[in-house]
């Protein structure tokens, strides 16, 4: 393989490498507020509320991401009547059901994440004086991000890689242009390099996490 | 009125009455011990003085001011203000992991109070110093000995200025040699004339500092006096034999 040949195909697929990260950013950043905010609601006293939050978890883990992103690309245009208006520029349409189904995975793990915080945390707080919010924010949260920081990292790890289903709905990334050189050059090097790059990415992503770890050990 | 004024208190956990029928009164600057075997209701008690708990009857008032009112409950801002007077120290310590034992001392005068923080600083340091823990200022409690862990929480729950304090038995969770230094920084608040409320199996401790002892069982006060009479010549058969079983 000469290095020009390595230059051409490594062109478009780091041009994919951005929407691939990018992609990913978005939905960390998005799915994990939504994520907590669920798993609230899924405690909310009111049963209505915390009906709907668990169904919603039911409906999105029980099934495929893949089924649900061909729905939210190809199936709500086809609504008759307000389909038209559901009619989203790809990638956001992708973004959309990424980040709709992360949350609920996130979900899921926040609520261990408070299952596993002593219950005399809440009353300490509440005999030195604090509201919920306060409890919120200064005790429970800190000690469920240390808590649930394992599990976010395996699922942050996925992601990286399920990004890759941005193929299937034919918004181009990693993948894709690997595919497109594979198909044109009948070489399977650039499978090689992309499977290097998710590599390289997902490398650094678990220094990162590692890092975050420990500086949430409270030590 | 009395400075702590409860009366009629009644509590079930489903069918299960854990507070009868439950009248007592505390004056300002003295020291209460609650004894009894386990069960017995007195943890339920100091707990529905602040709210851990929700009563079903009866009333208590703090400074004169009702905070439950035959089974009804104050405004939220009455509760909320008359909460503020009442510090209380736990069994199980329940300090804040993620946070050190400065920021343990310091988060609710700072965020509940909106103190400002040199000032918050120095009555945290103060705090430290008289429970003996100044050198632990930055350690988090995962690194501190049940006794000392104990310690912070008395000093966080001082931190707020309390006029009352309660203590849910704060040496049952302490291996033995480490009940003496708690004890200790109890002892000093007995005599800075602190108001307290001590649930305790510290019968030692009960007898020496307590102005006066109630005995509970079976979620009523049995019999309730000086520490000498009750621990020297209790009147109630129930008194003397939960007495003969633990001292």
């Amino acid at each position: 393989m000469s290095f020009d040949y390595f230059n051409m195909i490594i062109r478009p697929m780091l041009e994919g490498t951005k929407v691939t990260l990018l992609l990913f950013a978005i939905v960390i950043v998005f799915s994990l507020p939504l994520g907590f905010l669920i798993t609230l609601l899924a405690r909310s006293r009111f049963k209505i509320v915390s009906w709907l939050a668990n169904g919603y978890i039911f409906v999105i883990r029980g099934t495929p991401l893949l089924l649900q992103l061909l729905i939210i690309c190809f199936g709500l245009p086809m609504i008759p009547g307000i389909g038209e208006y559901l009619v989203l520029p790809r990638f956001t349409a992708a973004c959309i059901g990424f980040v709709l189904n992360y949350a609920a995975y996130f979900a899921e793990i926040f609520r261990g994440g408070l299952l596993a915080i002593d219950k005399g945390q809440y009353e300490a707080a509440q005999v030195l004086g604090m509201n919920r919010w306060q409890t919120l924010r200064v005790i429970i949260i800190p000690q469920m991000i240390r808590v649930t920081l394992p599990p976010i990292s395996n699922e942050a790890i996925t992601l990286v890689k399920d990004t890759s289903l941005l193929y299937a709905v034919a918004v181009p990334e990693l993948l894709h242009f690997a595919q497109t050189a594979v198909n044109r050059d009948f070489t399977i090097v650039p499978y090689f390099f992309a499977g290097l790059i998710y590599l390289i990415i997902t490398f650094f992503l678990t220094i990162v996490l590692k890092r975050l770890e420990q500086k949430y050990q409270f030590e | 009125m009395a400075f702590i004024e409860i009366s009629g208190l009644k509590k079930s956990f489903g069918n299960q009455v854990v507070l009868k029928n439950i009248s007592f009164s505390v004056e300002k600057n003295e020291v209460v011990a609650i004894i009894g075997p386990s069960g017995s209701g007195k943890s339920t008690l100091l707990r529905s003085m602040v709210q851990l708990e929700t009563v079903d009857a009866g009333s208590v008032a703090i400074d004169g001011e009702y905070f439950i009112k035959d089974g009804r409950y104050a405004d939220s801002k009455t509760v909320k203000s008359l909460m503020t007077k009442i510090g209380m120290v736990f069994q199980q310590f329940h300090l804040f992991p993620h946070l050190t034992v400065r920021e343990n001392l310091e988060i609710a005068p700072r965020i509940v109070k909106k103190e400002d923080a040199s000032i918050v600083a120095r009555k945290s340091e103060e705090l430290l110093k008289k429970v003996g823990l100044l050198d632990k200022s930055d350690a988090y409690p995962g690194k501190l000995s049940g006794g000392q862990k104990q310690r912070v929480a008395i000093a966080r729950a001082l931190m707020m200025e309390p006029e009352i304090m309660l203590f849910d038995e704060p040496t049952s969770a302490l291996d033995p040699e480490l009940t003496g230094e708690v004890l200790q920084v109890m002892r000093a608040l007995v005599k800075e004339q602190m108001t307290m409320l001590v649930v305790t199996h510290e019968m030692e401790f009960a007898r020496e500092v307590a102005d006066r002892v109630i005995f509970m069982d079976g979620g009523e006060i049995v019999e309730m006096g000086r520490p000498l009479t009750i621990f020297t010549n209790p009147r109630h058969e129930r008194t003397k034999l939960f007495l003969k079983r633990v001292v």
